[in-house]
């Protein structure tokens, strides 16, 4: 890639930024939203007891240095978060970001992994779909896919633990004493397939790529590359397979981070989900309110590398206009 | 979420034939299986708000643990505590049924009217909602949802005002992206030459004419993702309590015995889930086959 090509490119990527950016800040605004209407407020702990006068909460409020206004007060608090400071936990008194951090990498583990479990069921139907059309062969498989995205995930994780845990004999750690027994480690595969599974996406990340891969085979550069012999698959696979594939699975990642809370519970699988659960049973504001922020920092990030991928792999959409944003 | 695109293929051939006519037989297929759904559910809501059930969903009997389907006058049998699992699943549908609708028309109303807005207006409208439908998509719908319930600690019907309003952007797209394809026919130049008021424009002719099968198929897949979180908040213990039966709760309590062995009181409730979903899902696709690309096939 040349310099001058470089540019606009880099441009595009900027304005990309930008626009995470302001996203964020309407994320942040929403959350504070949400946690500035809850009902009761900590001054009222405070002065229990004390018959508490309009003046004896205004005055400590000013000795605890909290702003008065709504806007003080959100911008006291997004210059916490900024500083990585998102409170601590009512439950456990640990400072939340770094809880967050601990369990986040275990859910980053489990949602990668589905997702490639996702793509790796999806994608070979897909291709023989809009490969072949549609055959005797291949319908069930769609049929199948429907089917996969209607189970509801919990009961598709008992069944598998009921499998791997009864037929294979393959159980779970269930304490660091208890030694590994062998064939462990296939039961930490587990949560991740019946996640990538059962998140509910199987069915359109098929339609979908099956749809783009069919629209661009039916184009006429592939249609020149077939007659001079050229090879289809490497003029099909960046329009045809690689942005449709990031796409959608950028669109999905709140799904998928959705369906961890659960597969994470059927699991016990320490991970943010499990946290948020937690944390909604005690009413941890603290601790849900940070797991919201993260959540949608990942999704927001998400949706920016697809965009890197986009942009890279077609420096021609640099030039034009983001497609109206409602093709997101 | 699912999203449809609309075909902005200005050749599309100008049929008299109706659409049901000319539909395959597999988008009618997958129409009534979600028929036969949407009628089961509505039916199981009638007998359970009436209490037409055959046994009270709630009586324990110890003398009948974990019967299997077809014993003793229990059509599907009991649970671990001895209750119908048929009456169970029927009462059930109450945890949904008007809590889905509710949020269903939140989505259906506040999505139309925005969405016509930046389909019509465009410029600031446009621009605002799509900074409002990436918004509400940067948030996975069950960590706020549980962020809501872990400030609030609210009922169903707030869970399904906030699913309502996530659901406003899908539906503001499809409209706004229709009037767009719209705008540029010749019966709404027509129509503008005429002098018709904007007002009518949008509401009677673009609307009430042309985006009445979009919204029922948004509000029959709108229906399976209700269905789908009612059913996961009630698993995870948030929304209906026991005794009173969700098809969540259901499963969650049947686990143990579940991995005795004992798969029926888990699995009759989320085979219930499972044909549900997949019927609203079905009659949406469907549908959309035949009213929406019909140019596509």
């Amino acid at each position: 890639m040349k310099l001058s090509a470089l540019k606009p490119v880099a441009l595009v990527l900027s304005r990309e930024l930008a626009l995470t950016a302001l996203l964020l800040l309407g994320v942040s605004l929403v959350v504070f939203v949400i946690l500035f209407l809850a009902p009761g407020d900590p001054f009222s702990v405070l002065l229990e007891g004390q018959m508490p006068s309009h003046e004896a909460r205004a005055g400590v409020r000013e000795a605890l240095g909290i702003p008065t206004t709504w806007y003080g007060q959100y911008f006291a608090w997004l210059g916490n978060l900024l500083r990585g400071n998102f409170g601590t936990s009512i439950r456990t008194g640990l400072p939340v970001f770094g809880e967050i951090v601990r369990v986040g990498a275990s859910t980053l583990y489990l949602t990668l992994g589905s997702m490639l479990v996702t793509l790796l069921i999806a994608v070979p139907i897909a291709l023989h779909a809009s490969v072949r059309g549609a055959t005797p062969f291949n319908r069930p498989f769609t049929l199948l896919a429907y089917v996969v995205s209607a189970l509801p995930v919990f009961w598709l994780g008992y069944v598998a633990i009921y499998l791997v845990s009864r037929q294979l004999g393959v159980f779970p750690l269930v304490s660091q004493a208890s030694a590994p027994t062998e064939r462990a480690w296939l039961y930490s595969l587990l949560p991740i397939c019946v996640l990538g599974l059962g998140n509910g996406t199987v069915s359109e990340v098929v339609r979908y790529v099956r749809e783009e891969l069919s629209r661009v085979m039916a184009e006429d550069y592939i249609r020149t590359a077939r007659a001079k012999g050229a090879s289809v698959w490497r003029h099909a696979f960046r329009e045809g397979l690689l942005i449709p594939m990031t796409e959608i699975v950028a669109s999905k990642i709140p799904f998928i981070l959705g369906g961890a809370v659960i597969v994470e519970q059927v699991f016990n699988w320490p991970g943010m989900g499990r946290m948020a659960w937690q944390a909604a049973q005690d009413r941890d504001f603290p601790a849900i309110m940070g797991i919201a922020m993260v959540a949608a920092t990942l999704v927001r990030t998400g949706s920016l590398l697809q965009r890197v991928v986009y942009v890279a792999v077609n420096p021609r959409a640099s030039q034009q206009q983001r497609g109206g944003g409602w093709a997101e | 979420m699912k999203r449809y695109t609309q075909i902005t293929d200005a050749s599309r051939p100008a049929s008299d034939v109706s659409p049901w006519k000319s539909a395959g037989t597999l988008d009618l297929a997958c129409v009534g299986y979600g028929l036969i759904v949407v009628v089961a559910v509505l039916v199981s809501y009638v007998l359970g708000v009436f209490a037409w059930l055959p046994y009270d969903p709630e009586h324990i009997s110890f003398g009948l643990l974990n019967a299997p389907p077809g014993s003793a006058g229990h059509l599907l049998g009991t649970d671990f505590l001895g209750r119908d699992i048929l009456s169970r699943l029927i009462v059930a549908t109450q945890a949904y049924f008007l809590p889905g609708l509710v949020a269903i028309a939140i989505s259906l109303v506040a999505g139309t009217a925005l969405g016509a807005l930046a389909g019509y207006r465009g410029g600031g409208v446009e621009v605002l909602a799509t900074y409002f439908n990436n918004l509400v998509d940067s948030f996975p719908r069950l960590v706020l949802i549980l962020l809501v319930i872990a400030v609030f600690r609210v009922d169903i019907y707030y869970i399904m005002i906030i699913v309502g309003v996530t659901g406003v952007p899908v539906v503001a797209s499809l409209v706004a992206g229709k009037i767009a394809f719209l705008r540029q026919k010749h019966f709404i130049e027509a129509a503008h030459v005429l002098g018709l008021p904007a007002h009518v424009i949008v509401l009677k002719h673009i609307l009430w004419y042309h985006c009445a099968p979009l919204l029922v198929i948004r509000a029959t897949i709108g229906m399976g993702e209700v269905i789908l979180i009612e059913t996961s908040l009630s698993y995870l213990g948030f929304g209906v309590q026991e005794p009173t039966p969700s098809w969540g709760n259901m499963v969650q309590a049947g686990a143990n015995y579940f991995f005795q062995g004992k798969f029926w009181p888990s699995t009759a409730p989320a085979l219930a889930i499972l044909f549900t979903i997949l019927g609203f899902h079905l009659l949406g696709d469907g549908l959309n086959g035949i009213l929406e690309d019909r140019s596509g096939k």
